[in-house]
């Protein structure tokens, strides 16, 4: 039936039999090309941004490097004997004792967690995991472990 | 066109109806033959497979090795003490630079790498996948090669230690030996926390093929931080003052190591001579290396009197009241023992056998406690034992004892005053923390924290076990109080104005094969402040001075650095805490 009404398309197009198949054939093509011409626009897109990401690596690498780098220079420039000879050619001179002078103010207590009300602080980040050098401790980051590795299925 | 008439089409039907089966058998024969060949395929001898891969590979991707990076170690304020600096590696992949392109590329290397520019074009025509064209350069130079921008040249990182406070806590610290990727650290605590700082090398393949997302191991590369109980102040000061000791008392060498007796954190530790760990290779002695502190021991000398005293209150052997009649001199197993300034000084108590140094007071209460009591007591103090410090190559001194072949009676006596019995510095200054943390005794340690990533381990406090009790920490300490205030038997040059110190002097004979070196010593002073609520103890140790006396030598070093330190470290004088205390204040 279904290949009745093809036949009788093509016989209604009034075309010959040849151009029929010419036809059919550039449609093909044509097809193709659209389908050829998506797929390398988005196999470019897709190199393209790989491109951008392995810059970006290489970029946070160089930067990573760059710190500790820096790190190691200000280091240096901090030395104990550098400093003092800075403090010295700015004119200050070391202390002694009897330059320092404690001031009692009654009723201060310098152990500031027992005596200060605590404030609340929204961290901004997640709280740095402490743990102790015990079993327990190591109990602790172990169901710590387990305990993200399930919130990470449950996100993904 | 021809057709078929209907009877030879029946032929023909009937003839390919008669060779269909064989050959759709011949064609199930050969389908089966190849699926097995495929099959083997799967099944390939790993070498072949290895070789097969790689040829795979070749032209698709090339490794790239990311190098360790060791963790950065920090001293208690954050100070960093070991670094990694940059270095580059540079390399090449001869398959990704083409033919005409290979004679500029070596050009240009051998100009920026200072090389000969025909050995680089051997290595770029090369049929490896990778070539290490030069290893390690400085930043500068890869920089220069990046900057470049030549495609099939590989630039790789290389981290290198390196050590921004110089010479300083080097014995410590350690320093890292570096093998092409792997670095070990060796000695102090870049050899002792070698596992957790080392970081691992990590071999990446990297995808020639633009469409494949490039993968990286984000610090999988990079080892744990540490963070030490070392101040790097203390530390600076302690170095400091033992380097002007050694100058002004022609001493051989000498240690001096400050610790905090409540918790047994190390905040400085130095001994001389030393090195610099950014040129350890440069060092001709390998003794130099080592750290005097925890493995040179020796005798002790008078210093070792407070663990003598301590074990005898603890044992009940004497009270503070204790008195003996001090004739100068008392024969033991053979041996006669003298005061060291040959002097008798009559009935005598407990005390002032101490504060006066009596070796005849201490031989005496040696023998009132007897072999068993008196070694146990030592034992208590961890003598003849370890500390356990987290450093490597620690000793743990010779105290012999009755069994052993070489003990006899007379040990019994000169034990007691600091000979035949040698201790490391570390184990001495450990031994007379004890009394300063009212008994207790604390594992000394090095490493506060170690931090991986988001997670920090904070190092636990560990205590070596009840050496006396805390009501004979207090006479000790009393004692020793007396020992440095005494007047005529005290010792001056320790004293700081402000502050009560708890010390003893040592002034101990170096022994060699026929018996003690003459005219030199090793002069010692240990002592802790505030002697009623101890927040520091120092032990100076100074190797053959020409002052000869540990009071005369060594106790003035530790005025000078205790002095230096309470500043540095707030620790107010004893009037003034005692206001803040009475104000309600604390004092940490």
């Amino acid at each position: 039936m279904a290949q009745h009404r093809v036949q009788h398309t093509f016989e209604r197009m009034s075309l010959r039999p040849q151009n029929q198949v010419a036809a059919l054939g550039i449609l093909g093509v044509m097809i193709m090309l659209i389908f050829s011409g998506i797929y390398l626009s988005q196999v470019a897109s897709f190199a393209t941004t790989n491109r951008q990401i392995e810059e970006a690596i290489a970029e946070r690498d160089r930067l990573e490097r760059t710190n500790e780098q820096l790190r190691a220079q200000i280091a240096e420039l901090e030395t104990i004997p550098r400093l003092l000879a800075r403090a010295e050619a700015l004119g200050f001179r070391a202390a002694t004792s009897s330059d320092i002078e404690f001031i009692v103010v009654d009723g201060y207590n310098p152990d500031r967690a027992r005596t200060v009300v605590p404030i609340s602080l929204e961290a901004d980040t997640a709280p740095v995991a402490q743990y102790d050098e015990t079993f327990s401790g190591w109990v602790q980051q172990q169901w710590d472990a387990l305990r993200r590795q399930f919130d990470g299925f449950g996100g993904s | 066109m021809a057709t078929l008439t209907g009877g030879s089409a029946n032929v023909q039907q009937e003839m390919i109806n008669r060779r269909l089966p064989f050959l759709m058998l011949v064609l199930v024969v050969v389908a089966l033959g190849l699926l097995i060949q495929i099959s083997r395929y799967q099944w390939l001898p790993p070498n072949v497979e290895r070789e097969l891969q790689l040829r795979g590979s070749q032209n698709t991707s090339s490794v790239r090795r990311l190098p360790a990076e060791r963790g950065i170690i920090y001293d208690q304020g954050g100070q960093p003490l070991a670094v990694n600096t940059l270095q580059y590696e540079i390399g090449a992949s001869p398959n990704l630079i083409t033919a005409n392109r290979k004679r500029e590329v070596a050009a240009a290397l051998a100009v920026i790498l200072g090389r000969d520019e025909f050995q680089i074009y051997q290595q770029l025509t090369s049929a490896t996948p990778w070539q290490q064209i030069a290893r390690p350069v400085t930043a500068d130079v890869g920089q220069q090669i990046a900057d470049e921008d030549i495609f099939g040249v590989v630039i790789n990182p290389l981290s290198k230690r390196f050590y921004p406070q110089g010479t300083l806590a080097a014995q410590l610290i350690g320093f890292v030996i570096e093998d092409n990727d792997n670095t070990r650290g060796a000695m102090g605590v870049e050899g002792y926390y070698n596992d957790q700082l080392a970081g691992r090398v990590i071999d990446q393949q990297v995808s020639n093929i633009p469409f494949q997302l490039p993968t990286r191991s984000d610090g999988g590369q990079r080892g744990m931080n540490l963070v030490l109980t070392i101040d790097r102040d203390v530390q600076f000061w302690t170095e400091y003052e033992l380097n002007r000791a050694i100058q002004s008392t022609n001493a051989t060498g000498g240690t001096i190591i400050v610790m905090n007796p409540r918790n047994g954190d190390i905040l400085g530790m130095a001994s001389y001579p030393t090195f610099d760990p950014n040129n350890f290779q440069q060092v001709d002695d390998p003794a130099l290396l080592t750290n005097p502190a925890i493995a040179a021991a020796y005798e002790p000398g008078s210093v070792f009197k407070i663990v003598t005293v301590a074990a005898a209150l603890n044992s009940s052997t004497i009270t503070p009241q204790w008195t003996y009649n001090d004739q100068g001199v008392i024969t033991v197993g053979g041996v006669d023992v003298r005061n060291w300034d040959r002097n008798a000084y009559g009935v005598v108590d407990a005390t002032t056998a101490l504060s006066r140094s009596l070796n005849v007071g201490m031989a005496t209460m040696a023998l009132e406690m007897g072999p068993d009591r008196f070694y146990s007591g030592l034992r208590a103090f961890g003598i003849g034992q370890r500390t356990g410090v987290d450093l490597p190559g620690e000793e743990g001194g010779i105290l012999k004892t009755p069994g052993d072949p070489d003990w006899s009676e007379g040990d019994l006596a000169t034990n007691s005053f600091g000979q035949g019995v040698s201790v490391t510095p570390l184990q001495m200054i450990t031994a007379v923390a004890a009394i300063a943390n009212d008994g207790l005794m604390m594992q000394p340690r090095l490493v506060k924290q170690i931090v991986d990533g988001e997670t920090i381990t904070n190092a636990q406090l560990l205590p070596a076990g009840r050496a006396v009790s805390a009501e004979t920490a207090e006479i000790v300490t009393g004692m020793m109080i007396r020992a440095v205030t005494d007047e005529g038997g005290g010792v001056p040059l320790a004293q700081i104005p402000g502050f009560v110190i708890a010390g003893k002097t040592g002034t101990a004979q170096i022994p060699f094969a026929a018996g003690y070196e003459p005219n030199v010593s090793i002069a010692s002073f240990v002592g802790f402040l505030p002697a009623d609520d101890p927040q520091l103890i120092i032990l100076v140790k100074l190797d053959r001075p020409s002052g000869y006396w540990g009071s005369v030598v060594a106790a003035p070093v530790f005025k000078q650095l205790a002095e230096r330190l309470v500043m540095l470290l707030g620790i107010p004088t004893d009037d003034v805490r005692r206001q803040l205390e009475a104000g309600g204040g604390v004092v940490r």
